[in-house]
């Protein structure tokens, strides 16, 4: 056969037998788990380091949005703050309230909308349902409730701003959903 | 001079089953509760409650590090002679 007459002594410098390479022994394995188990301390390690040492930025000022008559009763619109990529969702609620939450489903990061009359935003993805007014989690496997903005109204314009509870105010007309 | 292992391997030459068994459990056992930590650190830290990210990071480390000493009782396997 032609085979025969190649050289064959690449074989001497890799001497790994097919069986050894397909194999893995108990040995092997359990070195792998000390391995991943460093990496799940490093990993633990990133996150105190990142939310002790480098929390994420605050929004600072307030951002134009939109004119007041742009938005319908009920509608909504997507924006995003200049110098940043996160997507935010505006609403203008039924009871004439405006709402500002981030549009990324605080479970996998798709993006919510809001069920027109219901007081729901909904995840498509996995069926989560979030309270309009507040953005807390009411259904589905969101672990938390939706980031949330504040909304201030300047005659005819809307405008955002940093979210602080205190800016929170409830609303006398506001009606109880079950 | 002797080590533990060699030692172990004279005295109980069947006992590496055991052995490697209850390593193996221990190691799964310990990926496990760090998996638990980072998840618990990573949710609240999103959450805005970093209180638990260091304590989690110091248990997840301990956990490692009692797994890295552990590598030490690993059986060796039969000796290869050349």
């Amino acid at each position: 056969m032609a085979t025969d007459k190649k050289d064959n002594h690449w074989k001497e410098d890799f001497p790994v037998y097919q069986l050894e390479s397909t194999q893995v022994s108990r040995r092997d394995f359990a070195k792998f788990l000390c391995l991943v188990s460093g990496g799940l301390a490093v990993g633990s390690g990133y996150v105190a380091i990142k939310a002790n040492f480098f929390p994420p930025d605050k929004m600072v000022g307030e951002h134009f949005v939109c004119k007041k008559h742009e938005l319908p009763v009920g509608g909504t619109r997507s924006f995003v703050i200049n110098g940043s990529t996160i997507p935010y969702i505006l609403i203008r609620m039924e009871n004439d309230e405006f709402r500002a939450y981030e549009q990324k489903c605080t479970h996998l990061s798709c993006a919510v909308f809001y069920k027109p009359g219901s007081g729901k935003i909904e995840c498509p993805c996995h069926n989560g349902l979030f309270d309009a007014f507040t953005g807390e989690v009411l259904a589905g496997p969101p672990p938390r409730p939706l980031p949330r903005l504040t909304v201030v109204i300047k005659g005819e314009e809307v405008y955002v701003k940093d979210f602080k509870p205190d800016n929170d105010k409830p609303d006398p007309n506001r009606q109880s959903r079950s | 001079m002797s080590n533990f292992r060699e030692a172990q391997n004279q005295a109980h030459p069947n006992k590496t089953n055991t052995l490697m068994l209850a390593l193996i459990m221990i190691l799964i056992l310990n990926v496990s509760i760090q998996v638990w930590l980072l998840y618990t650190a990573l949710n609240n830290a999103l959450e805005k409650n970093t209180d638990i990210a260091f304590p989690s990071f110091i248990a997840s480390s301990i956990l490692f590090l009692i797994g890295f000493g552990w590598l030490y009782f690993l059986p060796s396997g039969p000796r290869v002679t050349k």
